[in-house]
């Protein structure tokens, strides 16, 4: 019944089940499974017998879905690896909305008062966001490599690989297969920016603005690190399991970072009225100037889906990405 | 570096926002706590930090500057500009002040504030004051 493809499959299922589980915790604490709660709810017993739960019920999904996996995994492996993370979300999902529905039994009025600073200090961007641009140069860079050892790029090359490290999809020598993923890289990089820089812009000012921008500069960081590698592939022969490890590390680091931040009593949570967020994930009010609101559980920005400026914003980046993707193939 | 200077509005007060917004201003702009050459946020920016819609901070902002109080330039947001001398204001407007004071000291001794604490709060407020 162990086989690899359930080993490899196994890590993502724990990650998926862990975050899942997580939830309850990994909110400011004025918020319990996104309902504005009093001070003093989440500590209370209240709180503690939805929390448990929650856990317990997530626990025997989790335990379930490594079942599952295990006996699927022989016969469709790749099928294994998406169910292993899917299920635990969908499932984590639909018990948190039970969850919320008791909390809001318990919800805390919130104040009409709105406070601001009448100063203009920190509505310009941060000097070290320039720091966002220097891994722009290892896409380009891998670009010229290839481009130097074009003759020595076989006329078939591999561009995709089973869980085993196989190759199994192929791509012929043309300009467009050989930097096609270099050039879509650097979009999404560019594409991350631009959203680190519009959310510094359309969010209130809060120390989480400069968090979520240090965190997207990183991840443009790690973007350009996994995908210059990818992109060698026509002459480098890569390592998927290391590929993976990578993937699965950094996502950790950044969830241990948000867990981290959204844990800190320094950092303020903005108000915004309970009746404009939907399934505690989507918040949606007209009344709102701001495109991008503080999330209400884990860390960082949503978009505010009942401003006309959002949708703009978003119609401009999926035409980008279908534009990008175009180029790509 | 002394803290900024805030302002807080209520969203359920009957008082309109864009009235809040101009009172509060102009009580830091009197005590001085926001001096000549001091610069406001933008409209968008005040407009999102108190979740109002621009136009009421825009309303705000163009009223302020129609009392001399606000420079706006398209593009450079709000300025606060020295005003230069300010016609007294008529007697009908004095007694129209004066009445209103007199209904402000009148609910808070119904409210049971002792008179000679009115008298130290009017003093304080004033002493200081440019």
């Amino acid at each position: 019944m162990m086989n690899s493809d359930f080993l490899i499959a196994l890590p993502f299922l724990a990650f998926s089940g862990a975050l899942m589980f997580l939830v309850p915790q990994f909110s400011p604490r004025r918020y319990f499974f996104a309902i504005t709660v009093p001070a003093g709810f989440r500590s209370g017993n209240e709180a503690r017998a939805i929390a448990r739960r929650y856990h317990w019920e997530m626990a025997i999904i989790v335990a379930c879905c490594a079942a599952l996996a295990a006996l699927l995994s022989n016969r469709w492996p790749d099928l294994t690896v998406m169910m292993a993370v899917l299920l635990p979300l969908l499932s984590g999902f639909v018990l948190f909305l039970m969850a919320r529905s008791k909390v809001k039994l318990h919800a805390a009025a919130i104040s009409d008062v709105r406070e601001a600073e009448l100063t203009v200090e920190g509505d310009e961007l941060p000097r070290w966001t320039v720091w966002a641009l220097p891994p722009f140069a290892a896409p380009v860079a891998a670009a010229a490599y290839l481009a130097r050892h074009w003759n020595q790029i076989p006329q078939k090359f591999p561009t995709h690989f089973d869980l085993q490290g196989n190759a199994n999809g192929w791509s012929t020598r043309s300009p467009q297969s050989v930097y096609g993923l270099l050039a879509l890289a650097a979009g999404i990089m560019a594409f991350i920016l631009l959203i680190g820089v519009g959310m510094y812009y359309g969010a209130r000012r809060a120390p989480q603005r400069a968090a979520v921008l240090k965190m997207l500069i990183v991840t443009i960081y790690f973007l350009a690190l996994i995908f210059t590698q990818v992109g060698l592939l026509p002459l480098v022969q890569i390592s998927t399991l290391w590929i993976l490890v990578l993937g699965v590390a950094f996502s950790i680091v950044i969830v241990a970072w948000s867990f981290k931040l959204v844990t800190d009593p320094r950092m303020p949570s903005e108000v915004t009225p309970d009746e404009y967020w939907y399934l505690g994930a989507i918040y949606c009010n007209r009344h709102d100037p701001a495109i991008f609101v503080q999330k209400r559980v884990g860390f960082g920005y949503t978009l505010n889906v009942g401003n006309n400026l959002t949708w703009l914003l978003v119609g401009g980046f999926v035409a980008g990405m279908i534009g990008l993707v175009s180029l790509a193939k | 570096m002394p803290p900024a200077p805030r302002i807080r509005i209520d969203l359920s007060s009957p008082v309109p926002a864009y009235r809040q917004i101009v009172d509060c201003v102009r009580v830091l702009l009197v005590e001085g706590a926001l001096t000549p050459g001091s610069q406001l946020p933008s409209v968008r920016r005040l407009a999102m930090e108190l979740g109002v819609h621009h136009n009421t901070v825009g309303e705000a902002y163009r009223e302020l500057a129609g009392e001399g109080w606000l420079d706006l330039r398209h593009g450079r947001g709000a300025t606060v500009v020295s005003r230069g001398a300010v016609p007294s204001a008529s007697p009908e407007r004095l007694q129209d002040y004066r009445n209103r004071l007199r209904n402000l000291i009148a609910k808070m001794r119904s409210e049971g504030v002792p008179l000679a604490k009115i008298a130290a709060e009017l003093r304080s407020l004033t002493e200081g004051l440019k």
